[in-house]
């Protein structure tokens, strides 16, 4: 059976082993961020007798911030092995295709890590409540992540996972700063054209855009001239809504995967 | 089986090998010689699959490494010269990565690990070079690869683990096994390597198996060479490093063709060339003369009459 699965071009044995490798790769670097977290909220009950993160404050739970950049950084630096002088050799060689090197690191920071952090969180949460109680505080809340909102985090979260994993494929050292670098490059240059091309509509129709405003996912797209209709304004955000969530992870992950796919290992020396 | 047809690679501008066919065939373990930079690491690189030929095509027993499936890496293995080893005990490296080689041996892997006193409790990047290196080796022997590419295997080895290391190379040879060695140590595997195969230039320079070795060359230490069919020689404080050709196939001995030749010369009457100074070809005067005789060797080989010698230093004089 084993034989029969290395001729496969993808098996999802290989994938499963390469993802327990990545996981267990992982369990230190994950264990000092949760622990650092723990730290600063046993240190908040001591103070305050509040475990702050599972305080109601305005903006995004810090649990989910705390996710969304643990996860980040780790895609950041996912394929990181790869480029290594010495462990780059090894990691190429390994037994499994690039696909499935690639879909390992996809599906741990896709599904795996934020996954496995959300249960965790959910986990110390209720733990920090129970301290709080203890310590004489409310300990009412305790963090469960069951709702759009989180669904949502995810789905932004994942798009920019895919983004810093194509990054990470690419680009040998630094490999988080350069992708954010380009990705605000490129939303700049993005935003810039499509300002051009919306001052050049209403140009056409005696007006000029004053405004272009991103509120609650809609494109609201105001003009001395008058304003865009609700047809049009709807057709833009679905627009942008699909060059997000589709036509960009599609294309990072095509780009990630060409790229672990082409990589070799060439000695620098020569 | 390994085949190379017309493969060009390069870094950068200059191209490394500009085709080059090779063929090398099962039962064998082939030495693969060359100076620095002449590609023997990125020779082995391209067969494993961690590098890309620009044109050209390489097959190991049928497939091709560029493709990097699955089959192909799992029947492949690679040590570098400076093996990297993950920061974990051997029996994690085994529950972790020897898995992905279904044919990986694991009491093969334990003998060997023993054989090299490579212990099992310290994380494996904390092992020093020569450690990391047995058990890089000792994890090659016992994957179950087809295909065994060692880069300076000997590098770094102590000497009662180099006795093992070729122990242990010799009894993963087998029909369907083809076992490349790089090395610049001809000396610690000159009993293991045959063929051997120097790269010069990009190029295979000459292809040289230990039969044909032992019946046209011989190593000499003489005090002169006047009178002997030298192919190349080096001036040591004692006289000279020779490699001379052997008349093949009649009889002649190697101590007798070089003492009567020197002895036979008028300059040289009392020149002392004791039988025991002449052995079979040493592999480091092989392969220089490789890069500096070639036509010279390729002559001796072939059982061609030589050409006076004049050392390279005489050749500068009369320039």
């Amino acid at each position: 059976m084993e034989a029969q699965s290395l001729d496969r071009r993808f098996s999802l044995v290989r994938v499963a082993r390469l993802l327990r490798n990545r996981v267990l790769d992982e369990a230190s670097t994950i264990g000092i961020g949760a622990a650092i977290v723990l730290a600063c909220n046993l240190l908040s009950l001591l103070v305050s007798h509040r475990a702050f993160y599972n305080s109601q404050g305005i903006g995004p739970s810090p649990w989910i911030v705390t996710i969304v950049l643990g996860g980040l950084l780790l895609a950041g630096g996912s394929l990181k092995a790869m480029h290594d002088g010495k462990s780059g050799t090894e990691w190429l060689l390994l037994p499994a295709t690039p696909l499935e090197k690639y879909a390992a690191a996809l599906a741990d920071s896709i599904l795996f890590f934020p996954l496995a952090a959300a249960i965790g969180a959910i986990a110390m949460s209720a733990l920090l409540a129970l301290l709080e109680r203890a310590a004489g505080g409310p300990g009412d809340r305790v963090w469960a992540p069951f709702d759009a909102r989180a669904l949502v985090a995810w789905a932004d979260y994942a798009v920019a996972a895919l983004v810093l994993l194509a990054g990470s494929a690419a680009f040998r050292k630094a490999a988080l700063l350069k992708t954010a670098a380009i990705f605000v490059a490129f939303g700049i240059a993005f935003l810039g054209l499509s300002a051009l091309g919306l001052l050049a509509f209403f140009g056409k129709h005696g007006g000029s855009a004053s405004q272009l405003r991103f509120f609650s996912g809609w494109l609201h797209i105001e003009g001395a001239g008058g304003n865009l209709s609700e047809r049009a304004q709807k057709a833009l955000a679905v627009g942008f809504k699909i060059a997000r969530y589709a036509i960009l992870p599609i294309f990072a992950i095509l780009f990630g995967a060409a790229r672990v796919a082409e990589k070799e290992a060439r000695d620098e020396v020569q | 089986m390994i085949e190379i047809r017309s493969l060009t690679f390069g870094y950068g501008r200059s191209p490394l090998f500009d085709s080059l066919d090779l063929r090398l065939e099962g039962g064998r373990a082939y030495g693969l010689l060359g100076l620095n930079g002449a590609g023997k690491t990125s020779l082995l690189k391209l067969l494993a699959g961690a590098l890309i030929p620009l044109s050209g095509k390489a097959e190991v027993f049928g497939r091709v490494p560029a493709k990097r499936e699955a089959a192909h890496l799992a029947d492949v293995a690679f040590v570098p010269e400076d093996p990297w080893l993950p920061s974990i005990p051997p029996s994690a490296w085994l529950a972790r990565y020897a898995i992905f080689r279904p044919a990986f041996d694991r009491e093969r892997f334990d003998e060997l690990r023993r054989e090299f006193v490579i212990g099992e409790q310290k994380a494996l990047s904390k092992l020093s070079y020569g450690q990391r290196k047995k058990f890089a080796l000792a994890a090659a022997l016992a994957s179950g690869a087809r295909t065994i590419l060692l880069d300076e295997p000997t590098n770094g080895l102590d000497i009662p683990s180099k006795m093992q290391f070729r122990k242990a190379l010799v009894s993963a040879l087998s029909e369907d096994r083809v076992i490349v060695v790089s090395t610049h140590q001809v000396r610690d595997l000159e009993s293991l390597i045959d063929p051997i195969l120097i790269l010069d230039k990009g190029r295979l320079a000459i292809e040289l198996d230990a039969e044909e070795l032992s019946t046209t060359l011989a190593s000499a230490h003489v005090s002169s060479l006047e009178g002997m069919q030298v192919v190349y020689a080096e001036r040591d404080a004692l006289g000279w490093s020779a490699l001379v050709a052997r008349r093949g196939g009649d009889g002649f001995s190697p101590a007798a063709a070089v003492s009567s030749a020197a002895v036979s010369s008028a300059a040289v009457s009392s020149a002392a060339v004791s039988s025991a100074a002449v052995s079979s070809a040493d592999l480091e005067l092989v392969f220089n003369a490789a890069l500096a005789e070639p036509s010279r060797l390729a002559a001796a080989v072939a059982g061609g009459e030589l050409a006076p010698y004049v050392p390279a230093a005489d050749m500068e004089g009369k320039e």
